[in-house]
């Protein structure tokens, strides 16, 4: 009777293990990122952020607040591995046009994801749109992107547009403090990405009804020797805040020029661009001490959430430095992807399509809730949260449910 | 606008005019004797750069301290690109030399990236590093002080060089006529080679200065090198003063036009400038 | 000089070739490999007329095709005007243009006019830049219109494309073959030769150097105007930009600057390196299909510097 029992357990256990009938064909997601080129830091981070969230979807790990962290691959398509291509845009937007072109010819991705700068996303989504395919994009900020009346194209990151709200609620907070904020200098890149963030302002302060005024607009070429006459220019205003549309290198340039010019302006915010490097704070230290920025992570936010330490250890490992919101909202978008594909029908366009616009997914990457799409394909689910520099490290200081820290303003000298 | 400032723009000007002064110099040989404009110019600059950084990184060397070994690598580098890729491509129409010096920026802009990757890197302990003062309400870093200055000492000590030495009297034979010179008994292979590589030298001292304080990548030549063009055309083919008075007068003009007319024109106004200078004088402010 | 009969075969056989490819490989971006190179060509040839020909090298050139470009795709956003009139409007005001910088800088010599073209180029690139009726550096989209002639946009099949392009690539080779068999082709071959000799003859050179100019600026804007209707997405960083100049003066020195068929040469070579070694090596990230393109660059210029015709010069005479 034993030997039986044992027999049969036996037998349920080998049919159990034994391959599948049907083995489940890995899935692939196809990235547009700018891996060479002026932009290739950021598009590097990218990618090796999206590989963390690849590895830990197709593989086991104990995460709460994660989602298929647990399981290996996707579990309503036979436990599918997801397998990531890389397209390099080397920055260009006619680049990333025709290899958003060529791998939609090879057929083999279900789902776009991509590309980091709006002006490469911009025309690279519109070739997908008119094939009827998906786009996913995790951290192009510039609000047009899903003001355009497109139907396949889906985005994670807070907009510019979220941004300027948040800069100008903690703004009024800290009017409310009793500091002195009224006058503005904006300091932006002439690009997609700075411009977008200006008229936000722009727009914002005209509805601020005089609350504020912007005393210096400055756009500056991208691609700059030196930022002295920009940042004289600031300190001829004399402003109370000075808000930034800048990438790494010249956030650089102009924190060491802030410096070296003895500009001393209370509070330095950048939208999401440069400042969230984690190089930037690390390697200036003192020089960019108090410096704040719009940010969607920070090694802070491990402090409130534990299962961020695995996710931010394996991206260290891959390129030794701490993700930042850029780098999350891309590995975000893969879960995002992951989740579609779990949800859909088959992996047909039109079918992860509707997945994705159906997607309300609760992932603790990010803050807010997590990731839904309105009809425009925005994430509304999503909160920016503002961080500063203290001590070389970014603090999470506003809002209240999020903060580690207390503000300082001004900035120590 | 407060004089202050306008001070102050003046100051930084100057500060990045000398440093501009001196690559510009590098480039000004180069083109002098040979007739060739270097492409890879800019790149010269970020292999001294990361040079620098790279001594730093794993050495633990401060930047001041490497500076000669920078230099001398460069110089090297300069030898290596006469011998290998301007030797070859010498007898023929410009447009080759300089398409092939424009390969060999595509090549070691690229080849760095591969080794270092797209990271900005930045040198923040060193000697010089984040110390700044002020004098009479003119604030100054020292960093960017000692490079103007280091870069002024260069372009004198070339400046001389060319026109006091044997060497520079042969340098300045070979420009003005190859075949006479060769006629001569001056050995022009031997003067190019070394003129190539005493222009990468300059770039390499300019490069290893900015690394004190300015961010390090694989791309960050390009901007420099476009300047120092505009630069050399503006001081006249093969004139050390010209480009160092040019390189100048761009550093200048760059930090007050740009102040003044908004910073986003501030190369433009460069170009104008350069256009303006161009049309009443053909050969540069000091070309002959 | 070939005889206008071995021209003519040999470029109907081009011709052939071209149109008849894309039925033998039916992948679109085979197809988009084509139009490049056409393009491409056009554009080399176009320049070739100014800076092989008649030995003035212009690193600017990307300002006419800009122009093209933005006179194509802003009419057609704010007016709805279409692109065939907008490509005649960007020729217009690039020969003007032509016209203006010719004159005080055709008395430059070398490398100061190469770096006065440039010079050029990127002011007209900040102008756009801060030109808030094209949108400034934003740069402007095709609107979303009825695809057809009319509006040169087609979405199904980029064959109309080709097309065109193969008209376009037909036209300029004519054209300069003509020009070779010219008065101003000769006069050309003189100056390179023998400069002191022709200008004592009295050959007014920089009259003709202007209408190579000219031309060379209309075939680059209207290369422009195709451009901006076939990649639907156009901005001041990457039509008025340096990588473009360079991309030409690439193309046609590799090719053979001077020569006919050059342009044809250097682009045959060229664009499928840059499109493959990308394809294959370039989503690594490493940048290595950059690495190998710089050092072929360095490689052929080293090897053959009269490019690769002047390679197939060596081979056929090898084969005597």
């Amino acid at each position: 009777m034993k030997r039986s029992l044992v027999l049969f357990f036996g037998l349920i256990l080998l049919l159990g293990f034994s391959p599948a009938v049907h083995a489940a064909d890995p899935i692939e997601i196809a990235l547009l990122y700018p891996l060479t080129g002026p932009l290739a830091d950021p598009g590097s981070r990218a990618k090796a952020a999206c590989d963390v969230a690849a590895e830990i979807i197709n593989g086991s790990y104990d995460l709460p607040g994660i989602p298929f962290a647990k399981t290996q691959g996707i579990p309503n398509k036979g436990g599918a591995k997801i397998v990531l291509k890389y397209y390099d845009t080397q920055g260009s937007p006619e680049v990333g046009k025709a290899e958003t072109e060529r791998l939609l010819q090879e057929g083999k991705a279900k789902l776009i994801i991509g590309a980091y700068q709006s002006s490469v996303t911009k025309p690279s989504s519109f070739v997908a749109e008119r094939q009827k395919f998906p786009y996913l994009c995790a951290e192009s900020s510039s609000a047009a992107l899903t003001e355009r009346g497109l139907k396949y194209f889906f985005r994670v990151a807070p907009t510019d547009y979220h941004d300027t709200v948040m800069f100008f609620q903690f703004l009024d907070d800290m009017k409310k403090e009793g500091k002195k904020v009224s006058k503005i200098a904006m300091v932006y890149e002439k690009t997609e990405f700075g411009f977008h963030a200006n008229e936000e302002v722009k727009k914002a302060v005209a509805k601020s009804n005089g609350a504020y005024q912007i005393v210096a607009d400055i756009p500056y070429e991208f691609k700059a020797t030196d930022v002295n006459a920009e940042v004289l220019k600031v300190k001829a205003a004399q402003p109370d805040v000075v808000l930034h549309a800048t990438q790494f290198s010249e956030m650089m340039l102009f924190a060491k020029a802030y410096e070296s010019l003895g500009v001393k302006v209370p509070a330095n915010l950048s939208f999401c661009g440069g400042y969230q490097n984690p190089v930037f704070a690390k390697e200036l230290g003192k020089t960019v001490e108090n410096y704040m920025g719009s940010c969607t992570f920070a090694e802070d936010f491990i402090a409130k959430k534990a299962q961020l330490k695995v996710l931010n250890d394996m991206f260290k490992a891959k390129v030794k430095s701490n993700l930042d919101g850029v780098a999350m909202e891309a590995l975000t978008a893969v879960f995002v992807a992951a989740d579609a594909f779990n949800r859909a029908k088959d992996l047909s366009p039109d079918a992860v399509r509707d997945a994705l616009a159906t997607t309300e997914l609760q992932i603790a990457t990010l803050p807010g809730k997590g990731v839904k799409f309105d009809e425009s394909g925005q994430n509304i689910w999503i909160d920016s949260t503002m961080s500063q520099v203290v001590g070389g490290d970014y603090k999470v200081v506003w809002p209240a449910e999020w903060a580690t820290a207390k503000t300082v303003w001004p900035m120590k000298p | 606008m407060d004089t202050t400032i306008f001070l102050q723009l003046i100051v930084s000007g100057l500060l990045i005019g000398f440093v501009f002064s001196l690559i510009a110099v590098g480039l000004t040989l180069i083109w002098g004797v040979m007739d060739i404009l270097n492409f890879a110019h800019g790149d010269f600059l970020m292999l001294a750069m990361f040079s620098s950084f790279l001594m730093f990184a794993n050495l633990g060397l401060d930047p001041l301290l490497s500076l000669p070994i920078v230099v001398a690598l460069l110089f090297m580098v300069g030898l290596l690109t006469f011998r290998w890729v301007i030797r070859p491509v010498l007898g023929y129409p410009g447009l080759i030399a300089l398409l092939a010096t424009f390969g060999l920026s595509i090549f070691i802009r690229n080849l760095v990236l591969f080794f270092v990757g797209p990271n900005y890197r930045v040198i923040n302990q060193s000697i010089l590093a984040g110390k700044n003062f002020s004098i009479l309400g003119l604030h100054f870093s020292l960093s960017q002080t000692m490079s103007a200055i280091g870069c002024v000492l260069i372009t004198s000590a070339v400046y001389l060089l060319i026109a006091r030495t044997k060497f520079g009297r042969s340098l300045r034979a070979t420009s003005l006529d190859k075949d006479t010179a060769l006629l001569m008994g001056i050995n022009t292979n031997r003067v190019f080679a070394l003129t190539f590589g005493l222009g990468a030298a300059c770039v390499g001292f300019a490069g290893g200065m900015l690394s004190n304080f300015y961010p390090i990548f694989p791309e960050v030549g390009l901007n420099f090198a476009i300047m120092s063009f505009v630069i050399v055309a503006l001081g006249g083919f093969g004139n050390i003063s010209g480009a160092f008075l040019a390189g100048i007068f761009v550093g200048l003009v760059e930090n007050v036009g740009g102040f003044l007319i908004g910073p986003e024109f501030k190369y433009t106004l460069v170009f104008v400038l350069y256009l303006i200078v161009i049309s009443i004088r053909p050969k540069g402010l000091f070309g002959w | 000089m070939q005889t206008t009969k071995r021209f003519a075969i040999t470029l109907a056989g081009i011709l052939l070739a071209f149109a008849a490819a894309p039925l033998v490989i039916a992948s679109v971006h085979f197809q988009h490999l084509l139009i490049m190179l056409l393009l491409y060509t056009t554009l080399s040839q176009a320049w070739n007329l100014i800076g092989g020909y008649a030995g003035q090298v212009s690193f600017g050139h990307a300002v006419f095709f800009g122009i093209g470009a933005y006179a194509a795709m802003a009419p057609l956003n704010q007016w709805g005007l279409t692109p065939w009139v907008g490509m005649a409007i960007g020729g217009v005001i690039s020969v003007l243009v032509a016209l203006m910088i010719g004159v005080p800088v055709f008395r430059l010599k070398g490398h100061y006019f190469a770096i006065s073209t440039f010079a050029v180029a990127e002011v007209v690139k900040e102008l756009f830049s801060s030109w808030k009726w094209v949108d400034g550096p934003i740069g402007l989209d095709a609107p979303i219109l009825e695809q057809g002639f009319y509006n040169l946009m087609f979405y199904k099949t980029k064959l109309p494309y080709l097309y065109i392009t193969l008209a376009f690539f037909l036209v300029v080779m004519v054209l300069t073959f003509r020009m070779e068999r010219s008065r101003m082709g000769y006069y050309f071959r003189a100056i390179k030769q023998r400069p002191d000799a022709a200008q004592a003859m009295g050959v007014n050179i920089s009259r003709y150097k202007q209408y190579a100019f000219v031309i060379s600026a209309l075939f680059t804007a209207i290369c422009g105007s195709f451009y901006a209707m076939y990649i639907l997405h156009i901005e001041p960083a990457t039509v008025l930009s340096l990588d473009i100049s360079m991309k030409i003066v690439l193309v046609t020195a590799l090719g053979g600057a001077g020569s006919l068929w050059g342009p044809l040469l250097g682009a045959m070579v060229l664009i499928p390196l840059q499109e493959y070694s990308r394809i294959w090596l370039g989503g690594t990230g490493m940048g290595i299909d950059l690495i190998v393109l710089g050092l072929l660059i360095m490689l052929i210029c080293i090897f053959e510097p009269k490019g690769i015709v002047g390679i197939l010069h060596r081979l056929t005479r090898q084969k005597g």
